[in-house]
């Protein structure tokens, strides 16, 4: 484990040494960052000009939700985009070789390898939009809810880590460009909405099969109606089976890659 | 113009040839789009009848309609392809070749519509027998005839939008977060994410003046009957006033980029 964390150390350290050398895009990246952000909050204001409640929830309660939204996002973008983003092009290249022969982990090194220094700015921003929106609610919100919820958003975290990794490691048998890449940024966008607006089969596909709205939902419930047992075994739960799901096909996907001609 | 045609026939048959994944991604980011959207505007409208102008059937149509038009528009996402020419150093053939970069790089996104229109085609057909016309909804042929108009000055328009920020390649080691903005950007402003009557008041004239609501809201308005002969050529009208502008930009960018371009990618 120490081993792990000194060479995840090492990841960073280079990364933030490469950010600096392309200023360019580590600013734009920044930028874009930014406008996302400021986007979603403008939806959800325009939305509310409309109306006073959506799927449950005040303007107040949904801002939170898009703090956790933002909160998740950065750590996926700092920590893992890069690395999703690179995958399929070793797979189909045949470049995973250089990874697999490593003395560590193939699924750490590759998923974790390439540490985003540009978007760690925004995850800092994200912490900043996730304490406003929780400093501007008008209700009593406690320390210890906000810790849960907070812990509840890495669960959430590890869960999207996890469906993005099952949508594309089947590069190995595809041999697309992104595995099931786009497949998952459309079905993300269940992520960023409200698990309340959605009802009858979708609404159960959507906390089961395809749990996008536990990611950020379950946990924003949790902390305006209480964390219960039946909650938290659920969101544990679905993440635990996901993960699990996730490193099997892994394997499965490494037996079936071919090197070069994969 | 042969050559035109050729290359864009040869984009169609290669967007064409990869079927099972094309129509995989085709269904089911529509289904997931439409899905989100479909379930937003029936939350909204569960304490109101009507939204400003809009019904919910309405509001559902409009949202039918701007994500297939969107579709168009975009034209299957080919907003890199230059950067990634000048990247890759793949840009040195065709300075080489003679005919213009840019109407070459517009052939191949015209050849990528045509799977593209099957699709909207497919998508589209079902919309008005699950939601009925609904009240303030007047699809005539004339109507019709003037949105393939607007949706063509569109898809040229987003186009010539996107090619000062591609252009940025020649110094940028990635420029792919500036086309991520002018995405995020284009989608609110232009009304893909929200019809533009739900904006603040103070916000209409900006929304009117910008390039972004030419590109998807105004060829469903113009679809819809919602937008009179002399609104509709002022619309297009504003609309090639942006496409010369940022032509304009794009010459002066691309003629310094092309001076300090090395021809083995960055």
């Amino acid at each position: 484990m120490i081993r792990y964390l000194r060479l995840y150390a090492h990841f960073i350290r280079f990364s933030f040494t490469r950010a600096m050398q392309f200023r360019f895009d580590f600013f734009f990246r920044i930028g874009m960052d930014t406008l996302w952000y400021a986007h979603h909050l403008a939806f959800f204001w325009i939305l509310y000009r409309h109306t006073p409640m959506l799927g449950g929830w005040t303007l107040d309660q949904m801002f939170i939700f898009a703090g956790g939204v933002f909160l998740v996002d950065a750590i996926q973008m700092t920590m893992v985009s890069n690395n999703t983003w690179m995958l399929p092009i070793y797979v189909n290249k045949g470049d995973l070789d250089y990874y697999l022969v490593r003395p560590v982990s193939s699924l750490f090194f590759l998923s974790l390898r390439d540490f985003a220094a540009n978007s760690f700015v925004n995850l800092l921003m994200a912490i900043g939009l996730f304490s406003w929106a929780l400093a501007r609610y008008p209700g009593p919100l406690g320390a210890g809810a906000i810790a849960v919820y907070v812990g509840l958003l890495l669960m959430g975290a590890l869960l999207h880590f996890s469906m993005h990794m099952i949508f594309i490691i089947p590069v190995f048998w595809l041999h697309t460009s992104g595995g099931l890449r786009e497949v998952f940024w459309a079905l993300d966008r269940y992520t960023q909405r409200p698990h309340g607006i959605f009802t009858g089969w979708v609404r159960r596909m959507l906390v089961s099969l395809l749990p996008f709205a536990l990611i950020v939902s379950f946990p924003t419930t949790a902390l305006f109606e209480g964390l219960t047992w039946k909650l938290f075994v659920h969101l544990a739960g679905v993440t635990a089976v996901a993960f699990l799901l996730m490193v099997f096909i892994w394997t499965r996907g490494l037996r079936a890659y071919a090197s070069a001609s994969s | 113009m042969r050559v035109f045609w050729s290359i864009a026939g040869v984009e169609a048959r290669k967007r064409m040839s990869y079927r099972v994944d094309f129509w995989l991604n085709a269904v089911i980011g529509f289904v997931a789009e439409l899905g989100v959207a479909w379930f937003i505007v029936v939350a909204m409208f569960a304490g109101a009848d009507r939204l400003g102008d809009f019904s919910r059937n309405g509001m559902l149509l409009y949202f039918v309609a701007v994500i297939l038009v969107a579709r168009i528009v975009r034209s299957a996402d080919m907003e890199w392809s230059i950067a990634d020419d000048i990247y890759q150093g793949a840009l040195s053939r065709y300075l080489l070749y003679p005919a213009n970069y840019g109407a070459l790089k517009y052939a191949t996104q015209i050849g990528a519509l045509l799977p593209i229109s099957i699709q909207v085609v497919l998508f589209g057909a079902w919309a008005p027998f699950a939601l009925g016309i609904p009240e303030g909804v007047h699809i005539t042929p004339a109507s019709a005839a003037m949105c393939v108009g607007a949706l063509a000055v569109a898809n040229a328009l987003h186009y010539m939008s996107c090619i000062p920020l591609q252009l940025v390649a020649f110094w940028a080691d990635n420029c792919w977060s500036l086309l991520v903005a002018h995405r995020i950007t284009a989608s609110l402003l232009g009304g893909l994410l929200l019809p533009l009557s739900l904006f603040p008041a103070w916000s209409q004239p900006a929304l009117a003046a910008l390039p972004f609501r030419y590109m998807f809201a105004f060829p469903v308005d113009v679809l819809f009957g919602r937008v009179s002969p002399a609104e509709y050529a002022a619309g297009i009208a504003i609309s090639l006033g942006w496409c010369a502008v940022f032509g304009a930009i794009s010459a002066a960018v691309w003629r310094r980029g092309t001076m300090q371009y090395t021809g083995v990618g960055m």
